[in-house]
């Protein structure tokens, strides 16, 4: 076996060729060549130790050789690992879908580079088992954004860019001041020292610090901006807009669900522990965001004309769906979320490079001057309608078990509102539908409106032979992998659900973080509370 | 100590609401740094104040000559964490920077109506 040493190589792989493409700077083939090979190298490594799991359920290395709590912990289990073989796959269906969609001039800029150091920013947010270094890793994921939305340069591209640094600068603000006041609480930053340490105290019977809620609800600002929960996605649908369609479509498949990712290890492990679930105010912020993104933003997609905009608010509320089964945070519908991420990752990017090739062919996403699109590409049709009918949830494809397993979940919790939120869901799958059957009818179903403008694009010819070949490539691989993972749905499904056991109860993954001894049982927790250090520099700002 | 860190922080950070309500974009952007420094110097309180290493058990460290023998120490790791987000808050300013002096080429001024005015979406019941 492999030593779990080796794990960092899945940033280090990415980083690598985003410097390699950086000296290679100009000679297009030879970017292509690193970053495919990158790309596979990461995906087999990220398969290879996930199917490890099976026999360690969690790979630890400490950087460095510095201790637990002192160094920081890169972490891989389940969670991390199903994310990192999505993320990659998108990636590498976006990288291809590239070669046939951006200009030149953009892939000669620095496409290539930003794009793999954006990725390796993604998988070491995955990764990571330290809240600190999770800022750190998400400021070299929007970095690396910032310089991709603005890539060309358009002046409606430099405005959006700046909505977007800017909010995402407040954010980051945020996020150090929180992991700053959390270290300042509780001494430590690593997830399992945390999560052992809100264990402990309640387990003595102990008030948690005064302001710890307070902390939590910051964080939570901070995660919901970027998975873009109500009401804080108004800055995505714009960003979306108008950077080229391989790069929107990374941002719509990846960026948001590392936010939910965060959620999802951060709060129900520490911030909304357990034992103080009932009482906590974070879940009812949480499930009221959820219901809110859910509908608000599936009535927006539906009155949207540009199918942009319209791709990115359903992308928007089917965040809910997945914030929905953090925040019920029973098991299965934790599983149920995961899953759901996965599958919604595939898909949600597939459409968006279906779209890219429905403006190759149509010259415009405006849905006014689109139409008959089914006669001149029959398999794009067949490809976005397996997208759309994912995405909406019906049964054959994988959106419908996870979107079952949640509003399940929604009916039977017994806490006040659950169920509401379930019956939301379903309202707005039925509109996803409908939003979905909107667009299919209308650019590949109809022939094309009497009133619609005939060049609707300055500079817009029709594309070669074979130009689209490398795009269509992209949209096939992300269909498949969606068709695929319907196939083995129940076994993805059992591996979820083993994945997600260690977010409520915490045991056995602080037990791997920072050794077997470290979990606190009733009989000895008075001991351990004098001999770590964590609770010693407590000491020093509360007494 | 604690005192005196807590109103340098309110000054700044109330400077840094005034100036990111600011109609310019330049305002907003400075109000923004101005943000993270009040961060950065909240989390800086997190070190609490100087305790006698003997006290805890520790021994006394030595410095080196600049620093001279020191018995009073503060935990060192927020200084760390702050060091870490000033050198990105950094990154993210220089190119905010870069942006707004890009965006004043193409359009000559710099305004928060800018913004709103452009990329209203067209809504299908417009058809």
């Amino acid at each position: 076996m492999i030593s779990a040493d080796l794990i960092p190589l899945l940033v280090a792989t990415p980083m690598a060729a985003g410097v390699l493409t950086t000296l290679l700077r100009g000679w297009i083939p030879a970017q292509r060549f690193v970053g495919a090979v990158s790309l596979a190298l990461t995906i087999t490594m990220a398969a290879y130790w996930m199917i490890q799991t099976q026999t360690t359920p969690t790979f630890v290395t400490q950087s460095g050789g510095w201790k637990a709590p002192f160094g920081i912990s890169i972490v891989f289990d389940g969670l991390s690992g199903m994310l990192i073989i999505a993320a990659n796959i998108v990636a590498a269906a976006c990288f291809i879908h590239s070669f046939g969609s951006i200009s030149r001039r953009h892939e000669r800029g620095w496409f290539h580079p930003l794009f793999h150091m954006m990725l390796m920013g993604i998988n070491f947010s995955f990764l990571t088992g330290d809240l600190f270094n999770l800022f750190v890793a998400f400021e070299i994921v929007l970095m690396s954004s910032y310089a991709l939305i603005c890539l060309g340069g358009s002046r409606q591209q430099l405005t959006q860019a700046y909505k977007y640094v800017m909010l995402n600068l407040i954010g980051s603000t945020f996020f150090v001041l929180g992991a700053g006041l959390v270290y300042g609480m509780m001494g430590t930053l690593n997830l399992a020292d945390l999560a052992r340490i809100v264990a402990e105290t309640q387990a003595n019977g102990e008030a948690l610090p005064p302001g710890f809620f307070a902390v939590g609800l910051m964080l939570l600002f901070v995660f919901s901006l970027k998975a873009a929960v109500f009401p804080l996605w108004f800055w995505l649908p714009d960003t979306y807009h108008t950077c080229p369609i391989a790069i929107a479509a990374m941002f719509g498949g990846l960026l948001t669900k590392v936010g939910v990712y965060t959620l999802m290890r951060v709060f129900p492990m520490i911030f909304i522990a357990t034992e103080i679930r009932t009482e906590s105010i974070l879940t009812t912020v949480l499930m009221a965001g959820a219901g809110a993104t859910m509908l608000l933003a599936i009535l927006g997609a539906v009155a949207m004309r540009n199918i942009r905009r319209l791709l990115a608010l359903v992308l928007v509320s089917h965040i809910g769906y997945l914030v929905f089964g953090v925040a019920v945070m029973t098991d299965a519908s934790l599983a149920g979320s995961l899953f759901y991420m996965v599958q919604h990752m595939l898909v949600m990017a597939g459409l968006f490079l279906c779209c890219g090739v429905i403006e190759k062919i149509g010259g415009t996403d405006d849905l006014k001057n689109l139409g008959g699109l089914h006669q001149k590409a029959p398999w794009l049709s067949v490809l976005f309608f397996v997208c759309a009918i994912a995405l909406a949830g019906l049964p054959p494809l994988p959106g419908f078990y996870g979107k079952l397993t949640i509003i399940r979940e929604g009916f039977t919790i017994d806490r006040p509102g659950a169920w509401m939120l379930s019956v939301i869901a379903m309202i707005t799958s039925v509109l996803t539908l409908m939003a979905m059957a909107k667009v299919w009818a209308l650019t590949f179903w109809m022939p094309p409106r009497e009133d619609a403008e005939e060049s609707p694009q300055i500079g817009h010819r029709p594309p070669r032979q074979f130009e689209t070949a490398p795009a269509y490539v992209g949209v096939v691989m992300l269909t498949s992998a969606a068709i695929l993972m319907a196939v083995f749905a129940p076994a993805i499904m059992r591996k979820a659900e083993s994945s997600v056991i260690s977010l409520n109860d915490p045991e056995p993954y602080v037990a791997a973080v920072l050794g077997e001894e470290a979990w606190p049982t009733t009989e000895f927790a008075g001991e351990l509370e004098h001999t770590t250090h964590s609770l010693v520099h407590e000491e020093d700002h509360y007494e | 100590m604690t005192l005196f860190l807590a109103i340098c922080v309110t000054v700044v950070l109330s400077v840094s609401v005034y100036l990111i309500l600011g109609r310019e974009l330049k305002e907003v952007a400075m109000g923004l740094f101005l943000l993270g420094h009040a961060a950065h110097l909240s989390i800086l309180m997190m070190s609490g104040t100087p305790v006698l290493m003997q006290e805890q058990g520790g021994a006394i460290i030595k410095g080196g000559p600049v620093l001279g023998v020191s018995s009073h120490m503060v935990d060192p790791l927020p200084q760390a964490l702050i060091l870490t987000a000033i050198v990105i808050s950094f990154a993210v300013m220089a190119f905010l920077l870069t942006l707004l002096v890009v965006m004043h080429r193409r359009a000559d001024r710099l305004d928060v109506n800018d913004l709103a005015s452009e990329g209203r979406p067209q809504l299908l019941t417009e058809l």
